[in-house]
């Protein structure tokens, strides 16, 4: 899940940016508030962690902005102020939930997979597809009722599949969604990361349409 | 020792002084009447006695003395009126050859006394006798009166008097009582207010209804509580924004920590995060720190004994030593001009020391490598000015603000430093200004006189 992260505190911004991407996220982090603003055009994102207090250009702007051009990822707020008012302005100017600081790391977690599980029409928060199933929160991988360990780059590319259950995903695509902009990207690593799903949860999980991409389809 | 209360001193002072009038003018009034009484039954026992005078007391008998008595007796059960009036004729042998049949048989010859008023002592009773000779000078004439009928007649009369007075005092005495409590009741209900009042209540007494005298004591208060009410809203703010600034340092930590807890297979990360806690902590204890100068700076205005010569060249010489080796890490160099006059002279060293360190520590802390501080002492004038810094027109605007920090910091810092200079030199009658010009950056502290 590819997560586009704007704060402009160093030592919060570092410690989301490390934390989550130990927590199987893929995350673009901008310090200041008019690149933060254009980078949501440049790639796709799952989702977008926002601080209101930024330099450059103020949170509320920005995601104003956002909505007017249409842009409708899940916004996850972070706020300073306790005040209900500023949260009921961050609200209605289109974010989708808020976090007042001091927050921990694994409440973001958490609401950034119940903003994504929104997004993505699912009711419930696990994902499952025919004996696979995957628990977003722990990034708990079964096949039936054995436990299956995968890399963290495993983990997200099945992850982006289930979300995306019966729609063709390109290579392109899923290269944008699971890596950042600061990782360096091998030319076959979608095919390794496929291969090996295939060989940790049966051939048949992922088909290959030909010069197009990856499905995960229901039979 | 406690003293009564002021009404009740009133009352008693006012009802004390009111009887006391009254008894002095019962006294008064009584000796008054007693004399105009006495001076009047004077004149009507002289004329009485002229008037025994004028008869022939030759032809007198003992019959005519028994006949005398009977019509007395008469006169007296008609009338019960006892004027308690005497009167006896002497000859000249000092018998009484003729008297009243009562009184004046036991008045006492006396031809000592003639044509003269006395006092007499007669059957245990005090009496007024005059004596006069009868026309032919051969008789003694007497006649007396009772005192105790006149001091009767008088009391009376004095009595008559001094009811009504009496009424009046009582009258007089309640509308004391009810015009001093009347009076006080404002007082008495400022006391209540005051009393049943809750503490976080500071809203101003009102001032109608209140006399004269008593609203300097109602303006003083509200003057009071208007600035215990400023002194308790700048503090709320105080800690409020406090509040605020310290969740940013502690969401840093916590989330580190998180980042800690998830890194135990994962040295490089694991370290990462240990640095990133020990920024953050000095961060937050540089915080705490500032924070606790800024609240600590209202205390120091109020010691007026720490004021002294301040010894500009010394504070900044000190200042400068300390933070050379910063400086010098990052080639910085000092340039100082700090003999001319101050901005102050008088004051307390230790905040003028604060202020200063305050810009230096900024100056540092925000100058590019190689640059140089100067640090500028001139016609009441302190500047700290450091190149290589370029800010914004609407930063240069907000620095000072409480918590404000340009965008894009690397450094950490409170957010404080500014709003403490600012508010010493504000104490001290000091205006501050900010200038970027040609990459230098300058705060200029200036006396306003």
């Amino acid at each position: 899940m590819r997560i586009l992260l704007i704060e402009d505190d160093n030592l919060i911004g570092d410690g989301l940016k490390t934390g989550l991407e130990k927590l199987g996220f893929t995350i673009d982090w901008f310090t200041d508030g008019l690149d933060g603003q254009e980078a949501l055009y440049q790639a796709p994102y799952e989702a977008v962690i926002l601080d209101l207090g930024l330099p450059g250009r103020d949170g509320l702007s920005i995601l104003k902005e956002w909505r007017n051009k249409k842009r409708l990822e899940p916004v996850l707020i972070l706020t300073a102020r306790g005040d209900v008012d500023q949260r009921i302005a961050g609200l209605n100017s289109g974010a989708d939930d808020y976090l007042g600081k001091p927050f921990s790391l694994l409440e973001v977690q958490a609401r950034l997979n119940a903003l994504i599980r929104r997004q993505s029409g699912q009711l419930t928060p696990k994902l499952s597809f025919k004996d696979v199933s995957f628990d977003p929160q722990t990034k708990k991988v079964c096949k039936g009722e054995k436990e299956i360990t995968l890399s963290p780059k495993e983990t997200a590319l099945l992850e982006l599949l289930l979300h995306n259950k019966n729609k063709v995903m390109s290579k392109e695509v899923i290269e944008n969604k699971i890596y950042s902009w600061d990782d360096e990207v091998q030319s076959n690593a979608v095919e390794v990361h496929v291969h090996n799903l295939r060989k940790k949860l049966g051939k048949d999980i992922i088909k290959t349409i030909n010069k197009i991409g990856y499905i995960m389809e229901d039979a | 020792m406690k003293k009564l209360s002021l009404r009740l001193r009133l009352i008693v002072f006012f009802t004390g002084i009111s009887c006391l009038i009254w008894v002095i003018a019962g006294a008064l009034s009584w000796h008054e009447t007693k004399e105009k009484v006495d001076e009047f039954f004077d004149t009507y026992q002289m004329l009485l006695a002229r008037q025994l005078a004028a008869s022939d007391w030759n032809i007198i008998s003992p019959e005519t003395q028994q006949r005398t008595n009977k019509i007395i007796k008469n006169i007296k059960n008609a009338d019960e009126e006892d004027e308690a009036i005497g009167f006896a004729v002497f000859n000249q042998d000092g018998r009484i050859i003729f008297h009243d049949n009562e009184n004046g048989r036991y008045f006492h010859f006396d031809n000592q006394d003639e044509g003269r008023f006395v006092n007499l002592k007669i059957d245990d009773e005090d009496w007024r006798i005059v004596f006069i000779k009868s026309a032919d000078e051969k008789f003694l004439i007497a006649v007396g009166q009772e005192l105790e009928y006149r001091n009767d007649i008088a009391l009376d009369m004095a009595e008559e008097f001094m009811l009504p007075w009496g009424g009046g005092l009582l009258l007089l005495l309640i509308l004391i009582v009810f015009m001093i409590s009347r009076e006080f009741a404002p007082l008495r209900k400022l006391a209540f207010d005051l009393h049943f009042r809750k503490t976080e209540d500071l809203s101003p007494l009102p001032e109608d209804g209140i006399p004269q005298e008593i609203l300097p004591l109602i303006r003083a208060l509200n003057v009071q509580f208007a600035q215990i009410d400023e002194l308790l809203k700048r503090e709320r703010s105080f800690i409020s924004d406090s509040a605020h600034e310290l969740r940013s340092p502690l969401t840093a930590l916590k989330v580190q920590l998180e980042v800690l807890r998830l890194s135990i297979d994962d040295e490089a990360s694991r370290n990462n995060a240990m640095q990133k806690l020990e920024i953050g902590i000095e961060r937050s204890a540089r915080l705490v720190e500032q924070l606790l100068a800024l609240s600590r700076l209202e205390a120091s205005f109020e010691q007026e004994s720490d004021k002294q010569q301040i010894n500009w060249p010394q504070i900044i010489n000190i200042l400068k030593e300390e933070y050379t080796p910063a400086a010098e890490s990052k080639n910085i160099a000092f340039k100082l001009d700090v003999n001319g006059t101050p901005p102050f002279d008088n004051g307390n060293q230790t905040l003028a020391a604060l202020m200063v360190r305050n810009l230096l520590d900024n100056a540092i802390k925000y100058s590019h490598k190689e640059a140089t501080i100067e640090i500028m002492i001139k016609n009441k004038e302190l500047i700290v000015s450091n190149s290589g810094i370029d800010l914004d027109k609407d930063t240069l605007t907000r620095l000072g603000e409480r918590f404000f920090r340009p965008a894009g910091q690397k450094e950490t810092g409170s957010g404080l430093g500014l709003s403490i200079v600012l508010r010493i030199a504000d104490f001290y009658g000091c205006k501050v200004s900010f200038d970027n010009k040609d990459g230098k950056f300058s705060v200029s502290i200036k006396t306003k006189n």
